[in-house]
């Protein structure tokens, strides 16, 4: 077995076997579906789309930035995790090879990444066809595969992101508060309203591309250029992160 | 074998370790000694390739630790007794590590059974105690059965038992021709498990050798006599530097006492009483980090 392959099957064993992975995930479906249930709940009341509408499942699948939002801090404490415990030192000994040790560590956020946003997606989904077949409804948007796709692919993009602030930051706390209030606070509640045409290319703005249907009349890029431009923020940052791992002492 | 080789490494104006040199012996416990922030860490940091040194090498078996082709399997090493996920349990911790060495998965349950941890192996490591987390330690490090340990205040946190028991795992490890540097400042439980020391203070070497050989090079030969002066001044023409510790006593340091004597009888000093005193590790340890001390060395 190869150095990387082993690396790889320790990091997703370092994923199973605390209970961070597992209570994001519960967190992330359990949201999805609460969501999906409101959403379904609220549907055709005070001008909203009625049930069974376009508009009214688009709303209800919109599930992509609870994907996001997990990845983002699961891959925070699974990198910056290892400075905080000091996990790093037996890791680094264990493989003093470093590039190889981020290169597992990011293939193995990209499974978590991908099981995640899988699961949380695909139980939001089986709600919202349990909810619409309940009302005798049995017809998805068809961008409903776009969507899941694009949800698994932002989500999974924001895992990587947050390996790579963990290790640029080497502590949880300080970058979990400082990405998710980047994300969330200053790119999607101020940005967006306040400079759409910056948003568009920005994070939070390239992943609402992935996981969102359209908007009519939006001049926001393609998907596979939101794709794009999403993966480059995340190779930067890995880039810079896994330069100063290489280079920095282990104190 | 392990070889620090003129290595020298620097914090911004500080230097943490200065030109420091020594070997490290198989078959042999060797304590690595030093005061608080004299540089041992650091050392053993660039020893495994944690930290890049400014200048100098540090090779374990000829090669630098990043270059070794099974670094677990050759080094076994320990920085930190709390390097553990705490909410992992400790059998755990051990499949990862060895999943991550290479090492088969059966030796998790051997570790953990020679280190006395095999009925808590399920448990998850915060609730653990310091003492059981230092044997946690030491199974991390003996997970690939390597020939050479390196080990960082393996004693601390350990009770009266525990330091029996590291003690003579030590010495049966150093029994079976492998090398082991055990750095600690518990001086009077050092001093019942090394066989050699390294002693660095400020980031220079103070001293290395065998114990035995480092206390006799640093003993100090006491003569009572009331021809101090004389006594004194024949010495000094023997280039042998002595002291009046006393009105009336001279002391003298690392000269074999026979010499000092036959030294005084051929000036015809009157000697009253002639004593020895052989430092203990502690003493020795002492002296030789004081700002006084000098770089000794015994073989």
């Amino acid at each position: 077995m190869t150095t990387i392959v082993r690396l790889i099957r320790a990091e997703l064993r370092k994923l199973a076997t605390t209970r961070t992975f597992l209570i994001t995930l519960a967190s992330s479906a359990g949201l999805a579906v609460i969501s999906v249930i409101a959403i379904a709940a609220a549907a055709g009341k005070n001008g909203t789309p009625a049930l069974g509408t376009t508009a009214s499942t688009d709303q209800m699948l919109k599930l992509g930035v609870v994907c996001c939002v997990a990845m983002l801090v699961l891959g925070i404490i699974a990198s910056g995790g290892e400075y905080r415990h000091k996990t790093i030192i037996p890791a680094m000994l264990a493989a003093p090879r470093r590039g190889a040790l981020v290169a597992a560590k990011v293939a193995g956020i990209t499974v978590a990444g991908l099981v995640l946003s899988g699961l949380t997606f695909g139980l939001g989904l089986a709600t919202a066809l349990a909810d619409l077949a309940a009302h005798h409804i049995y017809h998805l948007p068809a961008d409903t595969g776009r969507m899941f796709a694009g949800s698994v692919i932002a989500a999974t993009l924001f895992g990587v992101i947050g390996v790579a602030l963990g290790y640029l930051t080497r502590s949880t706390v300080a970058a979990v508060v400082g990405a998710v209030g980047w994300v969330l606070f200053a790119e999607y509640a101020i940005l967006r309203t306040l400079a759409p045409q910056l948003f568009k290319w920005l994070i939070s703005g390239t992943a609402t591309v992935l996981t969102n249907p359209p908007a009519p009349g939006s001049t926001a890029p393609a998907p596979l250029t939101a794709a794009v431009v999403l993966g480059a923020y995340a190779l930067v940052l890995l880039g810079i992160a896994a330069r100063l791992v290489l280079r920095r002492d282990v104190a | 074998m392990l070889n620090v080789d003129h290595l020298t490494k620097r914090y911004g104006t500080i230097t943490a370790v200065d030109d420091l040199s020594f070997e490290v012996r198989p078959g042999r416990v060797t304590g690595f000694l030093g005061p608080n922030g004299s540089g041992k860490t650091t050392t053993l940091r660039m020893l495994l390739g944690l930290a890049d040194p400014d200048a100098g090498t540090a090779t374990i078996n000829g090669a630098r630790y990043r270059d070794l082709p099974h670094p677990a399997r050759t080094v076994g090493a320990a920085l930190e007794a709390d390097c553990f996920h705490p909410g992992r349990s400790a059998l755990e911790h051990l499949r990862i590590m060895a999943t991550a060495a290479g090492i088969p998965r059966h030796r998790t349950a051997q570790v953990l059974d020679l280190v006395g941890l095999a009925e808590a192996a399920r448990r998850r490591v915060g609730t653990f105690s310091l003492g059981m987390r230092q044997r946690l330690t030491l199974a991390t490090t003996l997970l690939g059965d390597p020939g050479v340990l390196i080990l960082d205040e393996p004693l601390n946190g350990l009770d009266p038992d525990g330091i029996r028991w590291m003690r003579d795992l030590l010495r049966q490890l150093a029994g079976q021709e492998r090398t082991v540097l055990v750095s600690s400042h518990l001086l009077a439980e050092a001093a019942q498990t090394v066989d050699d020391v390294v002693v660095i203070n400020h980031g220079r070497l103070a001293a290395q050798g065998p114990v035995a050989a480092l206390a006799a090079a640093t003993s100090t030969t006491r003569i009572r006599t009331p021809d101090a002066e004389l006594l004194m001044s024949v010495l000094a023409r023997q280039h042998i530097t002595a002291r009046l510790a006393a009105p009336g006593t001279v002391e003298i340091r690392g000269t074999d006492p026979d010499r000092v004597a036959r030294i005084a009888a051929a000036a015809s000093v009157i000697v009253l009483e002639l004593s020895r005193h052989t430092d203990n590790l502690e003493d020795l340890f002492f002296d030789l980090t004081s700002d006084r001390a000098m770089e000794v060395s015994a073989s």
